[in-house]
């Protein structure tokens, strides 16, 4: 098994960040995300919470030694599902490969909250486990790869996501000056 | 916006995102803004909230969803997408 976590401030208020979600793709930053479609979505209409399933597609290649050995190609699919509660100002967001499932998975845990006002704070953690009855040696290189592929898919989603929320917020308030 | 994994469900895609996106916005600010009133009141706001949803954006996502219902099948995902929710039907939210 292996985890990840990461803990860090948008300067972006909550409500802002929740909005900015949606619009986080396309991205030229995390180009490997090239669709995008919602599965299901409901309202509950007594806790007004909102639970979306979506599904992503991502071209990412597995290295060569992954395909020959379980197959596979570059069309990864993750299946993402949120849930936004304005009551208690919450977001979380679960992810879980599609792709080569068979052979390890990636799940994911996101997690927004107001840190202020002004702030949201984010927390991220992933736990990678492989799951057939397969080599250590063989369990722990694809672990670690799935790993590896993530690290930077975070490092890049963070900043894609910064730009996103900048670049949405600065142009509302551009408009809203524009329209005094 | 992004593409849906089916150029032909991608405008039924953009309208129907176009529709949630500005359905959510006018949601959000009040239902955060409403954490200080009674539970009675939320609860009428939030199914007042899921009623417009239904009633602004519902022929669109019935469009967009069959497209997309198709289109994992054509792509062979149904089946997997199957075995996903199964393993993890995530019907409550988890924390971290």
């Amino acid at each position: 098994m292996h985890f990840f976590n990461q803990v860090f401030n948008y300067d972006h208020p909550w409500s802002h960040v929740v909005i900015g979600m949606w619009h986080k793709y396309p991205n030229p930053k995390c180009s490997h995300v090239v669709s995008i479609d919602v599965l299901d979505r409901s309202v509950d209409p007594v806790t007004g919470i909102i639970r979306t399933e979506r599904v992503l597609g991502c071209k990412q290649k597995a290295p060569g030694w992954i395909l020959k050995m379980f197959g596979g190609s570059e069309d990864a699919y993750v299946r993402e599902i949120s849930f936004i509660d304005p009551k208690n100002q919450r977001a979380s967001i679960s992810s879980v490969n599609m792709s080569l499932n068979n052979v390890a998975q990636c799940l994911e845990s996101i997690e927004y909250r107001p840190a202020s006002q002004t702030h949201t704070s984010f927390l991220q953690t992933a736990e990678i486990t492989a799951r057939m009855a397969i080599w250590r040696s063989v369990a722990d290189g694809v672990e670690r790869w799935m790993l590896q592929r993530f690290q930077d898919n975070a490092a890049l989603g963070k900043l894609a996501f910064t730009d996103v929320l900048r670049n949405l917020w600065e142009e509302r308030n551009v408009q809203a000056v524009a329209a005094l | 916006m992004a593409d849906s994994l089916a150029d032909a469900c991608t405008p039924l895609k953009r309208s129907y995102d176009t529709c949630f996106n500005a359905w959510f916005e006018g949601y959000l600010e009040p239902a955060v803004a409403a954490g200080s009133v009674g539970a009675k009141e939320r609860e009428e706001y939030s199914k007042q909230k899921a009623q417009e949803f239904e009633a602004n954006c519902g022929k669109l996502w019935v469009s967009y969803k069959a497209c997309v219902q198709n289109a994992l099948k054509e792509n062979g995902l149904d089946h997997l997408l199957q075995q996903t929710r199964e393993e993890h039907p995530m019907k409550e939210p988890v924390t971290p």
